[in-house]
C-alpha cells in the first residue's frame, strides 16, 4: 500500500459514504405521501449527495496526477 | 385528525358553473384558470342525446401522483388530506401537471396582474368607469397570503406569480377557519358537500352513507378524496360541449 | 469565447502544432461566425422568454387549456442526454474490451458526451421559468422519489463530471507532448499536463485509472438513461407512457442517436483535421456495426410497443395510437420509421457486401438522428395532447419560433464548443511517439 492507493481509496470511500449518508437524510424515499416526506431531514442533503459523487470521481485525478514512488 | 373529503351529487348538478365563478372570486385566479371546472358533456347521437355535468375540482388524492413526482417537495399532502403547492418552493418544472390524470394543475404562463379578473380592460376608460363606479378590479383576498396549517407554508392560494404551478386548495384558508370551500357554499342546489369523512356525523359522511358512489379514474389507484354520487363516470362516448374561454392570451 | 481570445497571428510559431491547432483558416472563421450568429439568435429568443415568461412559447397547460405543457425543450433535453451515450460507450469498448481500432475516435466521443450533456442541462433549464431557483431548491430540497432527481444529480452532476474527468485523464499525455514545444497555448498545455511524465509506470497508472473509471461510469450511464425513461415510464396518468419498456427503450435509442452522432462528428473531424490515416475506415465499420446492433434492437422495441398499443388496448390508448399511426402525428411517426429502417438497410447492405463506405455510414448516422429526434418528440408530446383521461377535447401543440430558435441556438453552441476545442487541443489523440 502506498500513498496513492490509500488516498484514492479514501476519496472513493468518503464519496460513497457521503452519498449513502445524504441519501438517508434526503426527503426520505421510504414514504410516499406523508407531509413529513416533503422536506429533507437535513437541508442541502441533495447537494451533499452531489458532492459525494464529485469527490468519488475526483479520486481518479488524484490517482493519475499524484507523483510518488511506487 | 380530520380527513377532508367532498361529495359531488351528479344527479343534482345542473351545470350552472356557479362554483367555477365562486372559485375565481374567492381565489382571484388568473384568466383561463379554473381550479374548479364543470364539464358540460353529452352522450349519444341526435336525437337521442343526453346531457350531463361533471364538476372537477382537484381530486385531493390520498395517493397523489403529483406529490410523488415533485422533485423539490413543493407539492405536499397535509395530514388532513388536502394537497397543496408551496409557490415559493415550486421550480415550475410542470412534472405534477403531466403526472396528474385529472388535468387540475394550472401553470402561470404569464404575469397575471394585467388580467387578474376575466378580461383585459381599460378600467380608467370613462365608459367603463361609468359602469364599475370607478372601482378597479384585481381585488386580492388577503387570506390567500397567509401561511397555513401546522407546517406554516404557503398554499398557492395567493401568489399567482409567473412560472409556478397552482391548483385547487379546497379553499384551505376557509377550511382552517371552519368554513366550507367557496364552491360548496355557493352551490344553489346543494350538489357539493364537504366535511370530515372520518366523522360519521359530518355532512359528507351523512350524505354518502345511503348513496352509491364512484371516484374518477379509480382504477389508477390515486384514491381521490372527491367522491361522486349518482350519475355515471364519463365514458369513451362522452363529448364535451360548451367551453368557457380557455386560451391564455399573450 | 470570442475571436479576440485567439487573435490571428503569424503562423510560424504554431506550425509545429498538429491537426491545425491554433491556425484560423477562413473556413473555420466562417463556421465560427455562422454558429455564433445562430447562438446569438437563440440567446435573443431566450431573452424574450425570460422577460415575458413561458407565455411566448407554444406550450400551454393540459386539461382545460388543451395544450402540451412539455414541448420541444423536453424533447430535445431527452435527445441531448441520449446523444451523450456515445463517448463513454466507445471509451468502455476500448478500455474494457481492448478494441484499439476505435482509439482515434475516443476523444471525439468523450467530447461529444460532455458537450451534449451540457446542452441537455441547458435545454431543461430553458424549460424552467426560474432556472436559478431550480438549482438552489433542487440542492436544498431534492427528493429522490421524483425521477427528476436522477436527472439532476446522476445525469447532470455525476455523469457530466465523470465524463469531464475521463476526458481529462485520457488527454493528459497529449498535453504533456504539446507542452514540450513553444506555442501560444504552451502555458495551457503545461497546466493541463500537471507534471506528466511519459514513463512506463505512469502508463500503467493511466491504464488502470481509465479502466476503473470506465467500469464505474457504465452503470452510471445505464442509470442515467433509465432515469430519463422513468420520467415517462412511471406515470399512469398519461396513456402511452406507462410501461416497463420505456427505460430500456431510452437506453437503446440513446445509443442509436449517440453512436450516429459520433459517426457524423468523426467523419467531419477526419475531413477537417486531415487525419485520414488515423481515423480508418475500419474504425467507422466498427461504429457502424455497433450502431446496427442497437438500431435493430430499437426497431424490435418499436414493433413490440406498437403491437401492445394496437392489439387490445383501452379506448384512450387506441385514440393515442390512432393519432400516432394514422392521425395528426402519422407523418412524424412514419418519417421516423422510414429513416430508421433506411439507415438499417444501408448498414446491413454494407455489412453483407463487406464494403464499408464512410459516406454511406455518415448517411446512416444522419438518418438515425432524424429518426431519434422524431421519436423523442413523439414520446413527449402526443401523450399530452391526445390522451386526456377525462372528457377534455383533443389538444394541440405547435412549437413556435422562440422554441425553435432556442433549440437551434443550443445546437450551434454545441458546434461552437467542439469547434473551439479543435483549435485548442488535438481532438484526435496523438500517435505514440516512438
Amino acid at each position: 500500500m502506498n500513498t496513492r492507493t490509500i488516498v484514492t481509496t479514501l476519496m472513493v470511500l468518503v464519496g460513497l459514504g457521503l452519498m449513502v449518508v445524504s441519501y438517508v437524510f434526503l426527503a426520505t424515499p421510504t414514504c410516499n405521501t406523508s407531509i413529513a416526506c416533503s422536506n429533507p431531514v437535513m437541508p442541502f442533503s441533495a447537494g451533499i449527495f452531489v458532492v459525494g459523487i464529485l469527490i468519488a470521481f475526483t479520486s481518479a485525478i488524484f490517482y493519475t496526477v499524484y507523483k510518488g514512488s511506487e | 385528525m380530520a380527513k377532508y373529503a367532498m361529495a359531488v351529487d351528479l344527479d343534482r348538478c345542473q351545470g350552472c358553473r356557479g362554483c367555477m365563478e365562486a372559485c375565481k372570486i374567492e381565489n382571484n385566479t388568473p384568466q383561463a384558470v379554473f381550479w374548479m371546472y364543470v364539464f358540460r358533456t353529452e352522450t349519444g347521437e341526435y336525437p337521442d342525446t343526453k346531457m350531463s355535468f361533471l364538476p372537477r375540482p382537484c381530486q385531493h388524492c390520498n395517493n397523489p401522483p403529483c406529490v410523488k413526482v415533485c422533485p423539490v417537495g413543493a407539492r405536499f399532502r397535509r395530514e388532513d388530506g388536502i394537497v397543496l403547492t408551496d409557490p415559493e418552493r415550486c421550480i415550475g418544472c410542470r412534472y405534477c401537471e403531466v403526472a396528474c390524470p385529472y388535468g387540475v394543475n394550472y401553470y402561470n404562463w404569464r404575469k397575471p396582474d394585467a388580467a387578474f379578473g376575466a378580461y383585459d380592460m381599460d378600467y380608467s376608460d370613462p365608459d367603463v368607469a361609468a359602469v364599475t363606479g370607478g372601482v378597479i378590479p384585481s381585488y386580492k383576498n388577503p387570506d390567500l397570503d397567509l401561511l397555513q396549517g401546522d407546517e406554516q407554508r404557503l398554499t398557492a392560494g395567493g401568489a399567482h406569480s409567473v412560472g409556478v404551478m397552482e391548483k385547487c386548495t379546497f379553499c384551505v384558508h376557509r377550511v382552517d377557519k371552519g368554513l366550507n370551500p367557496a364552491c360548496v357554499d355557493v352551490c344553489p342546489v346543494h350538489a357539493l358537500h364537504f366535511g370530515d369523512i372520518e366523522d360519521p356525523e359530518s355532512p359528507v359522511s351523512v350524505y354518502l352513507r345511503e348513496r352509491s358512489s364512484f371516484k374518477l379514474l379509480d382504477e389508477l389507484g390515486t384514491d381521490p378524496s372527491v367522491i361522486y354520487v349518482g350519475g355515471a363516470p364519463p365514458g369513451s362516448e362522452t363529448r364535451e360541449i360548451e367551453r368557457p374561454l380557455t386560451e391564455v392570451r399573450s | 469565447m470570442t475571436t479576440e481570445a485567439m487573435p490571428q497571428r503569424e503562423h510560424t510559431q504554431d506550425a509545429a502544432l498538429p491537426q491545425g491547432i491554433g491556425r484560423l483558416t477562413p473556413g473555420w472563421i466562417v463556421f465560427f461566425a455562422a454558429m455564433a450568429a445562430v447562438t446569438a439568435i437563440g440567446m435573443y429568443a431566450y431573452f424574450l422568454q425570460v422577460t415575458n415568461g413561458l407565455i411566448v412559447t407554444g406550450m400551454r397547460g393540459l386539461g382545460t387549456m388543451l395544450g402540451a405543457t412539455w414541448g420541444l425543450y423536453v424533447a430535445y433535453y431527452v435527445y441531448f442526454i441520449g446523444v451523450s451515450f456515445a463517448g463513454i460507450t466507445v471509451a468502455a469498448l476500448i478500455r474494457i474490451f481492448r478494441i484499439t481500432k476505435l482509439e482515434p475516435v475516443a476523444r471525439i466521443g468523450e467530447l461529444l458526451t460532455v458537450v451534449s450533456l451540457i446542452l441537455g442541462a441547458l435545454a431543461i433549464m430553458a424549460d424552467l421559468e426560474k432556472p436559478w431557483r431550480a438549482v438552489v431548491n433542487l440542492i436544498q430540497y431534492g427528493r429522490p422519489q421524483s425521477p427528476f432527481f436522477g436527472t439532476f444529480t446522476m445525469v447532470i452532476a455525476g455523469y457530466l463530471f465523470a465524463s469531464l474527468i475521463y476526458l481529462y485523464v485520457t488527454s493528459r499525455r497529449d498535453a504533456a507532448i504539446l507542452a514540450e514545444q513553444p506555442s501560444r497555448f504552451q502555458k495551457l498545455y503545461r497546466i493541463l499536463a500537471a507534471g506528466y511524465e511519459d514513463t512506463p509506470s505512469q502508463r500503467i497508472i493511466d491504464r488502470r485509472a481509465t479502466f476503473w473509471l470506465a467500469l464505474a461510469i457504465i452503470p452510471l450511464l445505464v442509470i442515467a438513461h433509465s432515469t430519463v425513461g422513468f420520467v415517462f415510464g412511471l406515470q399512469v396518468g398519461r396513456p402511452g407512457w406507462f410501461g416497463a419498456l420505456q427505460a430500456p427503450g431510452f437506453v437503446v435509442l440513446a445509443g442509436v442517436s449517440g453512436i450516429g452522432n459520433l459517426i457524423m462528428l468523426a467523419a467531419i473531424v477526419r475531413w477537417a483535421t486531415n487525419t485520414r490515416d488515423r481515423i480508418t475506415v475500419d474504425a467507422f465499420a466498427w461504429l457502424a456495426k455497433l450502431l446496427l446492433g442497437l438500431l435493430i434492437t430499437y426497431l424490435y422495441f418499436t414493433v413490440v410497443e406498437v403491437l401492445t398499443v394496437t392489439y387490445q388496448a383501452g379506448e384512450v390508448e387506441r385514440t393515442l395510437s390512432d393519432a400516432l399511426l394514422t392521425g395528426t402525428y402519422a407523418w412524424i411517426f412514419w418519417g421516423a420509421i422510414v429513416s430508421l429502417i433506411s439507415a438499417a438497410v444501408l448498414l446491413i447492405w454494407q455489412a453483407v457486401t463487406r464494403k464499408w463506405s464512410i459516406g454511406l455510414i455518415f448517411a446512416a448516422g444522419a438518418l438515425v438522428n432524424v429518426g431519434a429526434v422524431a421519436k423523442r418528440y413523439l414520446i413527449v408530446v402526443p401523450s399530452q395532447t391526445h390522451a386526456q383521461l377525462l372528457p377534455y377535447p383533443t389538444g394541440s401543440y405547435t412549437p413556435n419560433w422562440i422554441e425553435w430558435a432556442v433549440v437551434l441556438g443550443l445546437f450551434a453552441l454545441g458546434a461552437l464548443m467542439i469547434g473551439v476545442f479543435m483549435k485548442v487541443f488535438p481532438i484526435v489523440p496523438l500517435e505514440e511517439a516512438e
